[in-house]
């Protein structure tokens, strides 16, 4: 029988391996859902900041909108990578879990070949297959939620940046907008910069 | 998967609980797990069964940076305090398990090798932890015969094992104790038949009573905090322990 643990001798270190992965995943997501906090006090510094420049400030408003918009999709979308990060942790750890259990029960078929004992081995590892498979799922679903994010805070960069543009026609508060714009566009791309190495963890190589 | 609840925070130094998960299944007792961190390091009191450690990992780590795990204290021997023992390091080989000399042969048989055990005397001793002193109280015999309490004199917690511990009804699951009286009804039978010695009993009453405690966190049921503290104390003092029906 071929299960996703049948070599169990070098997937140890595997699932060692990706449950640090998946923790380190998760600590970045942890960071960059701290950070996306920030951006929806900042997206209504900006509002306000509009309103006071009326006028004079026009366009900025309107990007101030789009910023406010863009901070309260960016939480729903980290509370979901959140939830799905969350799954995997779990899962990965069920699945080390397996291993030991399976490389005791292995042992002990070598040792004392007892039919109902293979059995019960056979049995596990179907069970270790099923959670292979769900790892699979979820692993899939945090890369397309991930993927989608990225998106997402490739489009908040677009608006950061209109907004540091609009800020030059601000008027008397050219400087206040082009701060508040700055800062904005800031922490989009440290944003980016992690969703970015996310993408690229090793985690996400595995099946 | 499991809840966190930090019951203590002052800067980086926190205590969380680990609790109350809806998914265990019903024949394995409740246990709480408690998480120390201090300066970004992390010490974990009694990480639980080996069949809890997914949940008690992805709740963890929700709340925490689990590679900065630094150790376990492991209060004693058995299965429900300690056998996910392997799995945690597995996770993270450098780990160190703080417990009683008396079960550094006993212990291995759940995992870990000659260089995992820092063993505790009889007495008790201190636990560093990035900064932060903690202190192994000795409470043997209650109920193990090699069992230590910790405690935080900075945040004034004491982990009490089983000492304290509760089987709670479901509805009654709080994880503070609301009203004395009626929870101590669900401690009553724990106390009397899982600990051995009145003797010990009394020495460990006098022993704690003396100290700063304003929560006494078990490994089962809910926190005593405030004046429970002493109420529990006072409680534990009077009863008869080592009784069996049989
Ligand atoms: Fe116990
Ligand atoms: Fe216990």
């Amino acid at each position: 029988m071929t299960t996703a643990l049948a070599t169990t001798g070098n997937k140890t270190p595997q699932a060692g391996a990706d449950l640090l992965r998946i923790v380190r995943i998760n600590e970045e997501i942890k960071s960059v859902v701290n950070v996306a906090f920030k951006i929806n006090i900042m997206a209504l510094n900006a509002i306000f900041l509009a309103k006071r420049a009326g006028t004079a400030a026009r366009g900025f408003g309107v990007l101030s909108n789009e910023l406010r918009v863009f901070s309260q999709e960016l939480r729903d979308c980290m509370a979901s990578l959140t939830g799905l990060v969350y799954g995997c942790v779990g899962e990965v750890s069920r699945m080390l879990q397996d291993i030991r259990y399976t490389r005791l029960l292995r042992q002990a078929v070598a040792m004392s070949p007892v039919a109902q004992l293979s059995a019960v081995l056979a049995a596990r590892e179907i069970e270790n297959e099923r959670h292979a498979e769900s790892l699979g799922r979820q692993r899939k679903q945090l890369k397309m939620a991930l993927e989608d994010a990225f998106r997402m805070v490739e489009l908040g960069g677009v608006l950061a940046k209109s907004a540091k543009i609009e800020a030059a026609y601000g008027q008397s508060f050219a400087v206040p907008l082009a701060q508040v714009s700055g800062e904005f566009d800031g922490i989009v791309e440290e944003i980016r910069v992690s969703l970015e190495s996310l993408r690229r963890s090793a985690f996400f190589a595995g099946k | 998967m499991k809840k966190t609840k930090t019951i203590f925070q002052e800067g980086n130094h926190k205590w969380i609980a680990i609790v109350r998960d809806p998914a265990k299944p019903n024949y394995l007792i409740d246990t709480n797990e408690y998480l120390v961190t201090h300066d970004g390091k992390g010490l974990l009191l009694d990480p639980g069964g080996a069949e809890i450690f997914p949940a008690v990992f992805s709740a963890l780590s929700s709340e925490f940076d689990p590679t900065a795990l630094v150790g376990i204290f492991a209060s004693h021997q058995d299965p429900d305090i300690c056998s996910s023992l392997a799995l945690w390091l597995e996770f993270n080989p450098a780990m160190r398990c703080h417990v009683s000399w008396l079960w550094s042969g006993f212990i291995p048989h759940f995992g870990g090798s000659a260089d995992t055990f820092v063993c505790l005397p009889d007495e008790g001793g201190d636990i560093p932890l990035d900064g932060l002193m903690l202190r192994a109280v000795p409470a043997h015999y209650l109920h193990s015969s090699g069992n230590f309490n910790l405690y935080d004199k900075v945040a004034k917690v004491m982990f009490s094992g089983d000492i304290g511990a509760a089987l709670l009804p479901p509805g009654e699951d709080g994880l503070f104790v609301e009203n004395f009286d009626r929870h101590i009804r669900h401690a009553e039978g724990f106390h009397k038949r899982w600990m051995g010695s009145n003797e010990a009993k009394r020495r460990w009453c006098e022993r704690v009573s003396q100290m700063e405690i304003d929560m006494l966190c078990p490994q089962h049921g809910a926190i005593y905090q405030g004046g429970d503290v002493q109420r529990f104390i006072n409680w534990f003092d009077e009863l008869q322990v080592g009784v069996v029906n049989d």
